[in-house]
C-alpha cells in the first residue's frame, strides 16, 4: 500500500486532478457557507423588523379588523446546519413569507424572483461538485490506469511481477479515488465544523460520497479495459458520464412532468381572487354559508350590526371563502408536487446522479419535501392566526393594542 | 528437476490456433532459445508460461508447477523481461527497481541495487536520472538488472536484443551466459539467429505454431550459426 | 483535388471506420433531433395556447356584467407572453420567469408559477433544449473526435512521411480544420432547421441566421481548440485530459462561479425587505380606497376651490374616483421607481456575469443566443414594462369612468342595501377601456445590437485559436 501511495504521489496528473477537486470543493463549501449565513442574517433582520413593525402597526389601530389588515407576520424556514452543502430547492421555492389575514392563496405563491440569468446557469454548491463533477474526476483519474501501462508496454511486466494483477489495479484505483474522496470531503467536513452540522449527517454525507465514487470507480474499471487505448476509454467514459449525469436525469424530469401534469398555478390565484371580488356583490348569506360550514362555532355571531354596510368579520369571512374556493385546485397542485417528488425519488433508483443529489438535499433539508413542509407550516400558522382573530372579531371584543401586542401568535419554525 | 516442461501445448488467440502442439523442455542452468519469424508463436509461448493465456490442451509447467493451476507460484519463480521493456519514464533507475521489486514482494538495499546495476554495466552517473532520458540499451540494462534482482531460478526473455546496437548486443549476450553459469534457467525467444547461437545451449525452431527443428550445442562449444541459418531460411520460407 | 480536401476526406474515413466515433456521432445526432423536434412542438403548442389564453382573458373581461368600476379594477386581467419563434431553439428565461402576469389595481405582481418551481428534482442539468445541447454537451463530441486529428498521425508514425512529402504543417492544419469544419457543419443542421422553421413562422431571416452562425462559431471555437491541443501535445491521453479540463472549467465551473461573484458583488435586496420599505413609502401616499384619508385633504380643498362649491357632494365629478385615480398615479410612480431599480440591478448583475464570457465562450454564446432569440433578460424586462403600462392604462380608464359615470352620492350609498348596490354600477360597455395585449419580440436590429459584443468575443476567440493553431502547425515536426 505504502509503495502504491508513494507511486501515486509521483504522478503529476494525479496531483492536478486532486488539487482541482480540492479547490472545487473548497470553493463550493465556502460559497455555500456564505449563502447560508446571508440567509440567516436576512432572517434575523426580518424577524427584528417584523416585530418592530407589528408593534407600531398594532398600536396605531382602533379595531381588530384593521389590526388584522395592517399587520404582517414573518414566517421563515431557517437553513439547516448542513444546508451549505446543498442549497437545492431553496433557490426556487420561497423560504420566507410575509403574510397577513387576507386570503392565503393570494400570498403563498409570492417568491423572491432571483435574476433569471442566474437561474439558467445554476449554482456552484457541494451537491453539484459531488454529484456531477466528481464522477468526471474519477474518470479522469482512472481511464488510463491500465490502458496507459499497456501502451507503454509495462502491463505484462507489472502483472507478471505482482502475484495478483487484479489486486494491484484495485489498490491503485482505490488509492486514487480515496485521495479524491479526501480532497472532496476535507472542505466539506471543515465547513460542517464551522456551521455546527451534526456529526451523523456529515458522516452519512461522506459515506454517500464514498459509495458514489466507488460506483464510478467500478464503472470505469469495468468500461475502460487495458486492451483499449486511453483515448478510447476516456471517450467511452465521457459518454457514460453524459448519459448518466445529463441525459437520464433530463429524460426523467420530462417524463415525470408529462406523467404528472400540474394545474396551472395562475388558475389557483385567479379562482381565489374572483371569489373574493364577487363576494362584495353577493348577498352576505352566500359568504357566511360556506364559511360557517368550516367554522360552525361562529354561527350565532354573524348578525349585521354596522350601519355603514361594511363589517370586518364579513370581509375576513369572504377572504376565507376565497381560500376555500381555490382549495381543490390548490390541493391538487400540492398533491401533484408531492407526487412528482415521489416519482423523482423512485426514479433515483435507476439514476445514480439523481440519487446522489437527492440524498444531499435530503440531508441538507433543502429538498422538495422540505419546501412542501414549510408551506404546510405557513398554512398552519395562517390558520392559527385566523382562529385568534376570528375569536376577537366575531365576539366583537374591544380592541386593546397592548393586549394584542402581548398575545398575538408568532411564527415558530421549531414547531415542525 | 527440469526448469520448464512444455507438453503438446495448443493455444488459441482470437479464435485462431497459434500454438499447434509444441513440446520442449529447458534444463536447469541452461539457455533455451526459441527461434522463429514473425507470427510463429514465440510471444504466445511466453505469455502462456506466465499464465496470461490458457492452453486449449497440453500442459506447461515451471519447476513442476502447472502454469494453469498455480499462476501466482509460477510467477514467483519467473523473472520476465518483455520486449522493449519500458519502465516508468518519470522515475529513475533506483526508483523503478525499488517499485517493481516491492511489487514482487522483495525488499532490497541500495547496495544490492548498485551491485545489480554494476553487473549489467549501467554507468553510475545515469542511475539517478529519470529514465525518459535513457537510450534503449540503458533501459534494457535496467530491465535485466530487475530480472537479476528478482533472484528467481527462471528467466523469460522476449526479444531482448532487438533494437540494440552491436556492442550492447555483445554485452547482453555475455550477461545471459553468465547468468546461466550461475545456475539460472533461461528461456528466450528471438528472431536473431546469430544471437541465439551465441548464447543458447539448445535452439528450438518454431514455425506457424509448430517446432520444426532442434539444435543442441556440443559440450563446451556453441551451436554452428550456418547450420541453423540454413535450416531456418529453408524451413521458415517453405 | 486540393490537399486540404484530401486530408479532410481521409480524416472522415478514419472516423467512419471507428465504431466508437460512429456510435457517439449517432447518439448525438439522435439527441439533437429528438430534442429539436420536442422543443419545437412544445414551443409551438405554447405559442398557440398563450395566444388563446390571452384572447380568453380579454373576452372574460369584456363580458363582465354592469358593476361598480372599482370592482373591475380588482377583477384584474391576465397578460401572456407568447414565446418568440426562436424559442424553439433557445427557450431562455421563460421557464424561470413564467410567461403570464396578473394585472390588477394598486399592485405590481411578479410573474408567478414559473415551470422551474414545480419541476421534479431529478438532478443533472434539468430538461434539455437544443441550445443546452449545443452549448453544454456538443463540445464533448468535438473533443472526442477532434483531439486526435494530428496525434493520430503522430502515433501511427504517418506524420513524418506526410511532412517529408512536402505536405506542410499549414496544409495539414487546413485539411484537419476542414474535416472538423465539416463535422461542425453536419452537427449544426438541426440548429439550421430551427432557424429556418422560425423564419417560416415570421422570425426575421437575419436574426435567425445570426443565431445559427453564433452557434456554428461556438462549435468552431471548440474544433479549433481541439486541433491546437492536438498539435501541441504528444499523447492522446494528455490531449484529452487538457481538453476535458478546459471543458469542465469553462462550461461547468466558471459560469457558476461568475453567478456567485455577480450576486456577491451586486447583491439584491430580498422581496420582503423591499416590500417593507415600499409599504412605508406607500403609506405616506394615503389609501386610495379611503377618500377621507388626510393625505387627500389638499386635493379636496383644491377641487372645491376649482369648482367653487362647498361640499364634495356638489362636485360635478366623483371625488372618490378622483382620489382613486390620483392615488393610482402616485402609487404607480413609487412602484415603478422600485421596479426600475430592481431591473437596473438585474441588468448590472447580468453585465457582471457576461464579463466572464471573456474566459468562457459558453457564457458568451448562451447570452448571444438568448439576445438573438428574444428570450433574454432585456425582453423579459420589456414584457414587465409593457404589462405595467397596460395595467396602468386600464386601471386609469376604469377610474376615469368612475369619476365621470358614477355620481358621488350613489357611490357613497353603494353598500346601502340592494338598491344602493344597483345604483352604484356602471354600464358594461365601459370595460372596453381594456386594450388588447400582444407581446412581440424586439426588432431584429435591436436584438442583434444587444448580441454584438458577445458575438465579437466569439469571433475573437475563434480567430485567436485559429492563428495559434496555424502558427504551431507551421512548426510541426514528426
Amino acid at each position: 500500500m505504502m509503495r502504491e501511495f508513494k507511486f501515486m504521489l509521483r504522478d503529476k496528473a494525479v496531483w492536478v486532478w486532486l488539487s482541482l477537486a480540492f479547490v472545487f470543493s473548497l470553493a463550493a463549501v465556502s460559497l455555500g457557507l456564505n449563502e447560508v449565513s446571508q440567509q440567516n442574517a436576512e432572517i434575523a433582520e426580518l424577524k427584528q423588523l417584523d416585530r418592530a413593525e407589528r408593534r407600531t402597526n398594532l398600536a396605531a389601530q382602533a379595531d381588530w379588523g384593521s389590526a388584522a389588515y395592517y399587520t404582517f407576520h414573518i414566517t421563515y424556514d431557517p437553513p439547516s446546519d448542513f444546508a451549505y452543502a446543498a442549497i437545492g430547492q431553496r433557490d426556487v421555492s420561497p423560504w420566507k413569507h410575509r403574510i397577513r389575514m387576507l386570503a392565503l392563496e393570494g400570498q403563498i405563491y409570492e417568491t423572491d424572483a432571483n435574476n433569471p440569468d442566474f437561474a439558467l446557469v445554476g449554482r456552484f454548491d457541494f451537491a453539484f461538485v459531488a454529484s456531477l463533477i466528481a464522477p468526471l474526476l474519477v474518470v479522469l483519474l482512472l481511464f488510463d490506469l491500465r490502458s496507459g501501462e499497456q501502451v507503454a508496454g509495462r502491463l505484462r511486466l507489472i502483472e507478471a511481477s505482482a502475484a495478483s494483477g487484479a489486486k494491484l489495479w484495485w489498490s491503485r484505483a482505490g488509492l486514487r479515488v480515496s485521495a479524491l474522496a479526501v480532497a472532496l470531503c476535507v472542505p466539506l467536513i471543515a465547513g460542517g465544523l464551522v456551521s455546527g452540522a451534526p456529526i451523523l449527517t456529515l458522516a452519512f454525507c461522506v459515506g454517500a460520497v464514498c459509495v458514489y465514487l466507488a460506483f464510478w470507480t467500478m464503472l470505469t474499471l469495468l468500461l475502460a479495459p487495458a486492451t483499449r487505448t486511453g483515448a478510447y476509454n476516456l471517450t467511452t467514459m465521457l459518454g457514460t458520464w453524459l448519459l448518466l449525469c445529463a441525459v437520464v436525469p433530463a429524460i426523467l424530469t420530462q417524463l415525470i412532468e408529462r406523467v404528472v401534469p400540474l394545474p396551472d398555478g395562475g388558475e389557483i390565484v385567479l379562482a381565489q381572487r374572483e371569489a373574493v371580488n364577487d363576494a362584495w356583490d353577493l348577498p352576505r348569506e352566500a359568504t357566511y354559508e360556506p364559511f360557517l360550514q368550516r367554522y360552525p362555532q361562529w354561527a350565532d355571531h354573524t348578525a349585521w350590526n354596522d350601519e355603514d354596510g361594511f363589517e370586518w368579520k364579513w370581509y375576513y369571512a369572504f377572504q376565507q371563502v376565497g381560500d376555500q374556493t381555490a382549495e381543490p385546485l390548490s390541493q391538487s397542485y400540492r398533491v401533484g408536487q408531492a407526487r412528482r417528488d415521489e416519482l423523482a425519488r423512485w426514479s433515483s433508483l435507476i439514476s445514480p446522479a439523481t440519487l446522489m443529489q437527492r440524498t444531499m438535499e435530503r440531508l441538507a433539508g433543502t429538498d422538495m419535501q422540505a419546501a412542501i413542509d414549510y408551506e404546510q407550516d405557513v398554512r398552519q400558522f395562517h390558520g392559527v392566526l385566523r382562529d385568534w382573530y376570528y375569536a376577537r372579531l366575531f365576539k366583537a371584543e374591544v380592541f386593546d393594542a397592548d393586549v394584542a401586542i402581548e398575545t398575538i401568535p408568532t411564527f415558530d419554525p421549531v414547531g415542525r | 528437476m527440469t526448469a520448464i516442461v512444455v507438453q503438446d501445448l495448443r493455444v488459441s488467440r482470437g479464435g485462431t490456433e497459434v500454438l499447434k502442439g509444441i513440446s520442449f523442455s529447458v534444463d536447469p542452468g541452461s539457455v533455451y532459445a526459441l527461434l522463429g519469424g514473425n507470427g510463429a508463436g514465440k510471444s504466445t509461448t511466453l505469455l502462456t508460461l506466465l499464465g496470461f493465456l490458457t492452453p486449449d490442451s497440453g500442459s506447461a509447467s515451471v519447476l513442476d508447477n502447472d502454469v494453469t493451476q498455480c499462476v501466482s507460484r509460477v510467477r514467483q519463480q519467473i523473472a520476465y523481461l518483455p520486449e522493449a521493456a519500458t519502465l516508468y519514464p518519470h522515475l529513475n533507475a533506483y526508483e523503478n527497481l525499488e517499485y517493481f521489486l516491492d511489487l514482487a514482494g522483495r525488499k532490497t538495499t541500495q547496495l544490492e541495487l548498485d551491485q545489480a546495476l554494476d553487473e549489467v554495466g549501467l554507468q553510475l552517473e545515469s542511475r539517478s536520472r529519470h529514465m525518459e532520458d535513457y537510450s534503449k540499451g540503458m533501459r534494457q540494462k535496467v530491465a535485466i538488472s530487475l530480472a537479476i534482482l528478482r533472484e528467481t531460478p527462471v528467466l523469460l526473455l522476449d526479444e531482448p536484443t532487438s533494437g540494440l546496437d552491436p556492442v550492447a548486443i555483445d554485452e547482453f549476450n555475455a550477461l545471459v551466459r553468465n547468468l546461466a553459469g550461475l545456475g539460472k534457467s533461461i528461456l528466450m525467444v528471438t528472431h536473431d539467429v546469430y544471437g541465439a547461437c551465441q548464447v543458447a545451449n539448445r535452439i528450438g525452431l518454431l514455425r506457424r505454431g509448430q517446432l520444426v527443428g532442434s539444435f543442441d550445442a556440443p559440450a563446451g562449444e556453441r551451436i554452428e550459426t550456418d547450420r541453423v541459418h540454413a535450416t531456418f531460411a529453408e524451413r521458415a520460407t517453405a | 483535388m486540393s490537399s486540404a480536401v484530401r486530408i479532410a476526406r481521409e480524416e472522415w474515413r478514419q472516423w467512419l471506420r471507428s465504431r466508437l466515433a460512429v456510435l457517439s456521432f449517432a447518439v448525438f445526432t439522435i439527441l439533437l433531433l429528438v430534442t429539436t423536434v420536442l422543443t419545437t412542438l412544445d414551443v409551438q403548442e405554447a405559442r398557440h395556447l398563450r395566444l388563446h389564453q390571452q384572447g380568453q382573458a380579454e373576452e372574460a373581461f369584456y363580458s363582465q356584467p354592469d358593476r361598480h368600476p372599482h370592482r373591475m379594477v380588482h377583477y384584474g386581467h391576465y397578460v401572456f407572453r407568447t414565446p418568440p419563434p426562436l424559442a424553439m431553439f433557445e427557450p431562455g428565461v421563460d421557464s424561470v420567469t413564467g410567461q403570464s402576469l396578473f394585472l390588477e389595481g394598486h399592485r405590481q405582481n411578479s410573474a408567478m408559477f414559473a415551470d422551474a418551481r414545480a419541476e421534479p428534482r431529478a438532478g443533472g442539468f434539468g430538461p434539455l433544449s437544443p441550445a443546452k445541447l449545443y452549448h453544454l454537451f456538443l463540445p464533448l463530441l468535438i473533443i472526442a473526435l477532434g483531439h486526435g486529428v494530428i496525434l493520430r498521425e503522430r502515433e501511427a508514425r504517418t506524420l513524418g512521411p506526410l511532412l517529408s512529402q512536402g505536405v506542410t504543417g499549414a496544409h495539414l492544419y487546413r485539411g484537419k480544420l476542414l474535416a472538423l469544419g465539416a463535422l461542425v457543419g453536419f452537427l449544426s443542421l438541426p440548429a439550421l432547421f430551427s432557424s429556418i422553421a422560425a423564419t417560416a413562422l415570421g422570425e426575421s431571416l437575419i436574426a435567425s441566421m445570426m443565431l445559427y452562425i453564433a452557434n456554428v462559431l461556438y462549435l468552431g471555437i471548440w474544433a479549433a481548440l481541439a486541433l491546437s491541443v492536438s498539435i501541441a501535445t504528444r499523447a492522446r491521453g494528455v490531449a484529452l485530459g487538457i481538453l476535458s479540463a478546459v471543458w469542465v472549467l469553462t462550461v461547468l465551473v466558471v459560469p457558476r462561479v461568475g453567478v456567485t461573484s455577480a450576486s456577491a458583488t451586486l447583491p439584491t435586496e430580498g422581496k420582503i425587505l423591499t416590500d417593507m420599505r415600499m409599504n412605508d413609502d406607500l403609506r405616506k401616499l394615503g389609501d386610495g380606497h379611503n377618500a377621507s384619508d388626510p393625505a387627500f385633504a389638499q386635493l379636496r380643498t383644491d377641487l372645491l376651490a376649482q369648482y367653487n362649491v362647498n361640499r364634495v357632494e356638489d362636485l360635478p365629478v366623483n371625488f372618490r374616483g378622483i382620489v382613486a385615480s390620483k392615488s393610482e398615479t402616485d402609487l404607480t410612480a413609487t412602484l415603478n421607481a422600485y421596479a426600475e431599480k430592481r431591473m437596473k440591478r438585474e441588468l448590472a448583475q447580468a453585465g457582471h456575469l457576461a464579463a466572464y464570457g471573456l474566459v468562457s465562450p459558453y457564457l458568451a454564446v448562451g447570452g448571444a443566443s438568448r439576445h438573438l432569440a428574444g428570450t433574454d433578460l432585456e425582453t423579459h424586462h420589456r414584457f414587465l414594462r409593457e404589462a405595467e403600462t397596460a395595467r396602468y392604462e386600464f386601471v386609469q380608464g376604469l377610474n376615469k369612468a368612475h369619476i365621470e359615470k358614477l355620481s358621488y352620492v350613489d357611490d357613497m350609498n353603494r353598500n346601502n342595501g340592494e338598491e344602493g348596490g344597483r345604483r352604484a354600477r356602471i354600464d358594461a360597455a365601459n370595460w372596453q377601456v381594456l386594450e388588447e395585449f400582444r407581446f412581440t419580440p424586439d426588432s431584429a436590429n435591436e436584438r442583434i445590437s444587444r448580441a454584438t459584443s458577445k458575438l465579437t468575443w466569439l469571433v475573437l476567440w475563434f480567430l485567436v485559436l485559429v492563428c495559434f493553431g496555424l502558427i504551431s502547425a507551421r512548426r510541426l515536426t514528426p
